[in-house]
Parts: structure tokens; C-alpha cells; sequence
């Protein structure tokens, strides 16, 4: 699972690449967690190489839009598969962020 | 009942009545016809036998006619020479009636003053006396003028010989006479005399008398112009009569023949009144036997009715009986682990064959039976029978128990001492262990490989004795082996010559690697063809059992056994792959499976086990043709997923919890999830998509 953040202004961008299941998630919690501070702009989660997540990685995004919403910034995630977007259906976040695609 | 008896009794009674009419119109039709022929060839007859007298009667009359005309006229030319001695004029006339006994008297009768010393009339003659001596005496003189008398005249007149009128003469034998007359010429060729000869008339009466052909008929002779020259005494015929009549030709007299027309049909009214008097005694025979059988045949089929309404109740019976009996086929279809198929095939009677089959706790009861006779006893036995085998079974396992209960409760009952080979299975489809008792009936055929008969006890059949001691048997059935049980309507299928179809026949037709539907379906064409004509004489039923490895081929199983190491969940994502590929469930539903399964075995992972402490995860996946089951297992502490909470997925930003959600996502995606605790203290989590 690889992460790439880069910041560009009042927006950060995190490109999410493979497969975001349990073990996964410990280390990308982990890389995310700075992205908190930034809260208060625009984070966008960058999904296009994102093949999988499990509720380790919904965990993760939704600790960020909390975060979001407590500075009141937003979170934008970005081109998520039919799959991902089949979860996010079914957990609610479809209504929690701002998709794009 | 009686009331409808009578009504058709009156109309067999009708029938009978009728076919007497149609017989006595018959015998009467040919009766009178023959009656018709007979009295036809009768008339005939008489006809004939009249025909033929009058032939002989004309020829005599004609040949004493003949023999006198014959004489008279060869001496009128002996006597052209004589006519010069007068007296030796006797002389010929006694040679004449000494040769002529059939001539009475003969005269000359000279043309006046032919001698002219003799005087005007000249007439000689002779004749017979009463004594039979002969008369000489001239007879010729004024009183007798015989130049004026019709017999002299016509010939003197005319020159030529003919017969006389008859007439009653009072000169000569005083009684009724004809006379011959021929000219006499002299030797100058002039008419000199006519000779005249008389015949007596009285041997036509004798002759007339001795014509009798019947009783009471009758003859005469006519002359020419009518006159009665000769009659049977009593010639007086009352009502129809037959007349024959033949003419003479040299007199023109007419003899006939009459004859009562009753006498002649005498013999065949006789006969006929007999005939008919018989035929009407026959027919009223006829008419009473007649009646008797109707009147019996009435009753008789009224039994006959009766008796096949009592049994066609009865086989309605049996045929609801029968219909209990399981008869969809394949009887489980969503068993992989069994084929089986059961047929029956009843002959044209109520019958007592029976078969019956279950599955009860993974458990196949069957069995197949024959009630001895048939008919309606043998058909309610057989219902007895498989009620008792239902009955028992439903809390017996061992077949010999089955068997003895059913023995038992039945021989207390049994009053009409029938009973039934019987063969009773019990066949663990887990195991394939075949526990199986026989009661009398014949040994079933065991297919491993090669086809055998299983071994059996024979046991007494079911129903004989009381508390009989019946011998269970086991043995094991492998995959693939099958047991063909029949009863011997099909063995001892007879055809039209009495030959058995036998077991060699059923034992090569199951060496043939069939379905079970396939085996009885070719055993019953190979009997029928083997039969042909003749009609099946007893109840035919089978049935054939195939057992089969109880795993699907369509359903398999893949294990996974994990540590309690969350580093070790991708190992669940190659796994679903695998299984994925294996069924050929596409990518999205495959990412949604692996979502499930991953977050109920980091469920397990995190919470089951003390922290820092091993544990084993096992996970068994079973892939059938339309589900994919996960049974996930573990020893950890007794923990139901299936009780937290639903995530309320609702909730805004703040308020939602950060967790909770994987649990919610294996209830949702998965189709069915069920925890369960085992007893050996294992937490069981089973949850199936279907697909």
C-alpha cells in the first residue's frame, strides 16, 4: 500500500495506491495522521489507484472528515472504483464527503 | 334390486319369446315348403301310375280290338273263294270263333237276293250259347232286316271295314256289343257280303273293376260319342280330384282314370299333422328352456354386477392405497448421494405387491413386499402392510424390529392365514451401512461391480407365526454399489410357451451401467417383449436403489487455517481469488465476498484470543452450484457477532462512530450469517452468499 502526499496551497492531495485491508491501514493511519493539521483546507483523497478498502480504511477516512468538520475544512475523495463506491453506499458515506470523480 | 331384476327379467322373457317366434317361423317355412315338394312328387306320382294303367289298359283293349278286326278281315278275303258252297260257310265261321275266344258271335249279311234261292235277306251266323257251344241259325228275314242296321249300311255304302257303335244286341248274347264289319267281295271284285263280327263288351267291366289305384278312385270307358261302356261300381268322387284320360285310336273309346286328390295327399297330411303337432311340442320346449336360462342368466348377471362393483370399489381402493405409495420420481431430487426409482406394474386384478421408501435422520427405510393370492383379501393386506411398515418405522431403526412389529400386530389379526414376503431395508446414506432383515421374499440383487443376489436369511414371510424370531443381516455399501430389489412377477413372467423370464435375464439386463429410472424402465421392455402374447398373470414391482458418493461433484471445499495475527488477513484475499476463479464469480461481488469474509476473521483475530496469546482461525469455505458458504472457527471466547448492534449508517459527521462498521458490512453483504456455540466450546460463524 503506498501513500503519497503533496500539499499545494490551502489543499492536500493523498494518492492512495493498492489495497487498503486491515493490516494496511495501521501504516496509512499512521502516514494520514499529519494530513489532520491541515484540516482546515481542502484534503483531497486521491482513490484512482485504490483497489480495496475494508472498515480499517473507512475508519481512517472518516476520522479525517471528522477532523475536516471540526476546522472547517472538507474532504474530497477522488475517482473511487464501482466496488469502493458500493461500500459507500452501503455505509452512508456516499452522504459523508464530497465525491468526484 | 328385485324390482330392477324383474324389469330385466321381463325383458330377457321378451327376448325369448321372440327367438321361439323366430325358430317356429324357421321350422314352419321349411315345413311347408318340403310340404309343397312332397305333395307335388305325390301328384306326380299318381299322375304317372295313372298314366301307366290307362297304357296298359288301352293295349290289352287294343290288342283283343286288333285280334278280332285282324280275323274278320282275313276271312272276308279267305271267303271271296267260298262264296260258292253256302254251306261250307259254318265251316269258316266255327274255325273263326274256335280260334278267336274274344269273338261272341259272326254273321254274314248277303247284299238282298245275292243267292237268289236264299231269298231277299240272307244273313248266316253262329254264335256262342250260354253252355259254349256253337249256334248255326240264318237270321236274315223281313223282321231282321239287317240291310237297314248302321254296321251293315256304313260298310255296304262305303266298302271299307270299321267298328260299330257299341250297342246292346238282343239277337245274338243279349248284352252290350260292338261289331267289326268288313266287305266281302266276290271274284269278280263286286261286293257280295259284310262280314260282321261281335265282341262281347263285358271284359271291358272286369277289366275297368281290377283298375284300382287308391281306395276309392275310379276308371271308365267311353265310346267315341260318349257312351258309357264300362265304370268302376261307386265311381262318385266328392270334392278335387285328379283325372287321366287316354284315347284308343282304332275304337275312339276313352278310358280315364279319376282319383280323390285327399286320397292321393293322404300319407302326407298325416305325416304333417304329426310333423306340426311335434314341432309346436318342440317349440314350447323351447320356450320353457328358453325362459329358465334367461330367467337364470338375468340373476346371474345381476351377481356379475353386483360383483363387479364390489370390485372395482375395491380397486378404486387399492388405487388410492397405491397412490400413497411414493410415486414422483426422482423422489429426491436434492439428494446428490441416491438415485432411486420404484415402479409397479399391476396385472389386470387387484393385487397385494407393495413397496415403500423414506428418508428419515439421514437414514433410507424401504421396503418391498408380496402378499400371497390376489384379488381384494390379498389388496387390503397389502394396504395393512404398508400402513404398519409406516407406522413401525416412524420409531424404529432396525429393520428386524420393523419386521417383527409388523409380524406381530398382523398375525393377531390375521384370520384369512395370508401373508407376505417381506424385505425390509435401512440404508445410513452417511455411511453407506445397509442394515436389512427378509421375511420370505427372494433374495435382492447387490451391484458392486458385478451384479449378485445379497445374501439372505429366508425367515418365515410375514403373518404365518406369532413372535417370530426374524434374522437381521448387514452389510456395507460403497459409493457406486446399488441393490435391486423385485418381486417375482418379473422373474417368473411367463411367455405364451410357459417359459420363465428368469434371473439370468434381470441379472445381465443390470450388468448394464443405467440410471435407476433407466434399469426399470429396460427390465419391464425386455419382460414385455419377453411375454409377448400372453396375458401377465401377477403383480410386478421393483425397485432399484443407487448409492451414490455423497459429496457433490458440484460441490467442493477449500480450507484456510490462520494464526491469530492480523498480518495474515491478505492471505484472505488470494483465497477468495481462488474460489472466485474456481466459480467464476466476477470481480465486484468477489471484492464484496473478500470484504465479509475479511472483516469477520479480523473480528476474530482481535477479539477471540487473550492479547499476546495463540490462536487458530479456521476457515472452510464449501462451494456449491448457487452459494458459497464460510464456516469460520474458533476456540476463543464465546462472542456472537451476529448480537452488535446495527451501525446507524443515518447519523451525520459527529455524531457517527468511528467503528462498529464491520460487522455491519458482513451482515450486508452476505445473505445469510448464523453463529452458533458448539459443545466442545468452539465459536461456529457460518455465512453463505448466494450467487
Amino acid at each position: 500500500m503506498l501513500v503519497s502526499i503533496t500539499k499545494k496551497n490551502q489543499e492536500v492531495t493523498a494518492k492512495l495506491n493498492g489495497r487498503l485491508d486491515t493490516p494496511a491501514a495501521q501504516n496509512v493511519a499512521e502516514q494520514l495522521e499529519p494530513l489532520k493539521e491541515d484540516a482546515a483546507g481542502t484534503i483531497i483523497l486521491d482513490c484512482k489507484e485504490l483497489s480495496y478498502i475494508s472498515s480499517s480504511g473507512l475508519r481512517i477516512f472518516l476520522s479525517l472528515r471528522k477532523a475536516a468538520a471540526e476546522k472547517g475544512g472538507k474532504v474530497i475523495v477522488r475517482s473511487i472504483n464501482n466496488e469502493i463506491r458500493s461500500v459507500f453506499q452501503m455505509t452512508g458515506f456516499l452522504n459523508l464527503f464530497q465525491i468526484e470523480d | 334390486m328385485s324390482e330392477k331384476l324383474s324389469a330385466t327379467a321381463k325383458v330377457y322373457r321378451r327376448r325369448g319369446l321372440f327367438m321361439v317366434l323366430l325358430a317356429a317361423v324357421m321350422l314352419e317355412a321349411t315345413t311347408l315348403t318340403q310340404f309343397f315338394f312332397a305333395r307335388r312328387d305325390l301328384k306326380n306320382e299318381a299322375e304317372l301310375r295313372a298314366k301307366n294303367e290307362l297304357m296298359v289298359s288301352s293295349l290289352k283293349i287294343e290288342s283283343i280290338m286288333e285280334n278280332v278286326e285282324t280275323a274278320t278281315k282275313n276271312m272276308a278275303w279267305v271267303m271271296t273263294e267260298h262264296l260258292d258252297d253256302t254251306d261250307e260257310l259254318y265251316d269258316f265261321f266255327h274255325q273263326l270263333l274256335f280260334t278267336n275266344p274274344d269273338i261272341a258271335d259272326v254273321a254274314m249279311a248277303f247284299s238282298p237276293s245275292y243267292y237268289p234261292q236264299m231269298g231277299y235277306w240272307f244273313e248266316p251266323s253262329s254264335s256262342r250259347s250260354e253252355g259254349g257251344e256253337i249256334v248255326d241259325e240264318e237270321i236274315g228275314s223281313e223282321q231282321h232286316d239287317y240291310l237297314s242296321m248302321p254296321w251293315f249300311k256304313k260298310v255296304f255304302d262305303s266298302g271299307i271295314g270299321s267298328w260299330s257303335e257299341p250297342y246292346f244286341d238282343n239277337s245274338g248274347g243279349k248284352s252290350m256289343v260292338v261289331t267289326y264289319a268288313e266287305p266281302v267281295y266276290d271274284l269278280d271284285g263286286k261286293m257280295a257280303a259284310v262280314l260282321g263280327t261281335d265282341v262281347s263288351l263285358s271284359f271291358l267291366s272286369s277289366l275297368v273293376e281290377n283298375v284300382r289305384l287308391y281306395p276309392n278312385s275310379f276308371s271308365k270307358i267311353t265310346s267315341r260319342e260318349g257312351r258309357l261302356l264300362a265304370a268302376s261300381p261307386d265311381s262318385v268322387v266328392s270334392g278335387k280330384a285328379l283325372r287321366q284320360e287316354a284315347e284308343m285310336s282304332d275304337t275312339g273309346w276313352t278310358m280315364s282314370i279319376v282319383i280323390p286328390q285327399d286320397e292321393v295327399f293322404e300319407s302326407i297330411n298325416r305325416l304333417g299333422h304329426r310333423v306340426i303337432l311335434l314341432q309346436i311340442l318342440g317349440l314350447l320346449l323351447l320356450w320353457f328352456i328358453l325362459s329358465r336360462t334367461i330367467k337364470e342368466q338375468a340373476k346371474l348377471r345381476q351377481v356379475e354386477a353386483s360383483k363387479e362393483k364390489i370390485e372395482s370399489e375395491l380397486k378404486i381402493a387399492s388405487e388410492i392405497q397405491m397412490s400413497m405409495l411414493p410415486k414422483i420420481f426422482p423422489p429426491f431430487p436434492e439428494r446428490t448421494d441416491l438415485d432411486l426409482a420404484a415402479a409397479m406394474y399391476p396385472a389386470k386384478e387387484v393385487g397385494g405387491d407393495l413397496y415403500d421408501f423414506f428418508i428419515k435422520e439421514e437414514r433410507l427405510f424401504f421396503c418391498i413386499g408380496d402378499v400371497s393370492g390376489k384379488g381384494v383379501p390379498a389388496s387390503l393386506l397389502m394396504a395393512v402392510t404398508r400402513s404398519l411398515f409406516r407406522t413401525v418405522s416412524a420409531h424404529e431403526k432396525s429393520p428386524q424390529r420393523i419386521v417383527s412389529a409388523i409380524n406381530d400386530s398382523m398375525t393377531g389379526t390375521n384370520e384369512n392365514n395370508m401373508f407376505v414376503t417381506f424385505f425390509c431395508g435401512v440404508l445410513d446414506l452417511r455411511t453407506g451401512h445397509l442394515r436389512y432383515c427378509n421375511a420370505g421374499h427372494n433374495a435382492p440383487f447387490i451391484l458392486k461391480g458385478t451384479v449378485g443376489a445379497l445374501p439372505v436369511e429366508p425367515n418365515l414371510p410375514i403373518g404365518v407365526m406369532p413372535g417370530m424370531n426374524f434374522k437381521e443381516q448387514e452389510t456395507d455399501l460403497s459409493f457406486d454399489d446399488s441393490i435391486f430389489l423385485y418381486t417375482d412377477g418379473l422373474t417368473e413372467a411367463e411367455d405364451a410357451d410357459h417359459r420363465l423370464f428368469g434371473e439370468e435375464r434381470v441379472k445381465d439386463l443390470l450388468s448394464i451401467r443405467r440410471t435407476a429410472e433407466e434399469h426399470l424402465e429396460a427390465l419391464e421392455t425386455a419382460m414385455t417383449k419377453f411375454v409377448g402374447t400372453a396375458p401377465q398373470s401377477d403383480d410386478l414391482t421393483m425397485l432399484f436403489i443407487h448409492y451414490m458418493n455423497k459429496i457433490d461433484p458440484e460441490e467442493s471445499e477449500r480450507h484456510l487455517i490462520l494464526h491469530n495475527d492480523i498480518q495474515q488477513i491478505p492471505q484472505l484475499a488470494d483465497f477468495v481469488e481462488t474460489i472466485a476463479d474456481e466459480m467464476k464469480i466476477e470481480q465486484s461481488l468477489a471484492m464484496g465476498i473478500n470484504l465479509a469474509l475479511e472483516e469477520a476473521v479480523t473480528n476474530v483475530i482481535m477479539y477471540a484470543y487473550p492479547k499476546g496469546s495463540d490462536g487458530l482461525v479456521d476457515i472452510e469455505a464449501i462451494m456449491r452450484k448457487k452459494s458459497l458458504e464460510f464456516i469460520i472457527t474458533d476456540s476463543g471466547i464465546p462472542f456472537d457477532p451476529t448480537q452488535v448492534p446495527v451501525a446507524d449508517t443515518t447519523l451525520g459527521v459527529e455524531e457517527r462512530p468511528v467503528g462498529g462498521l464491520g460487522i455491519f458490512l458482513v451482515r450486508n453483504i452476505m445473505d445469510t450469517v448464523n453463529y452458533r456455540r458448539s459443545d466442545d466450546g468452539k465459536n461456529i460463524l457460518s455465512m453463505t452468499k448466494n450467487i
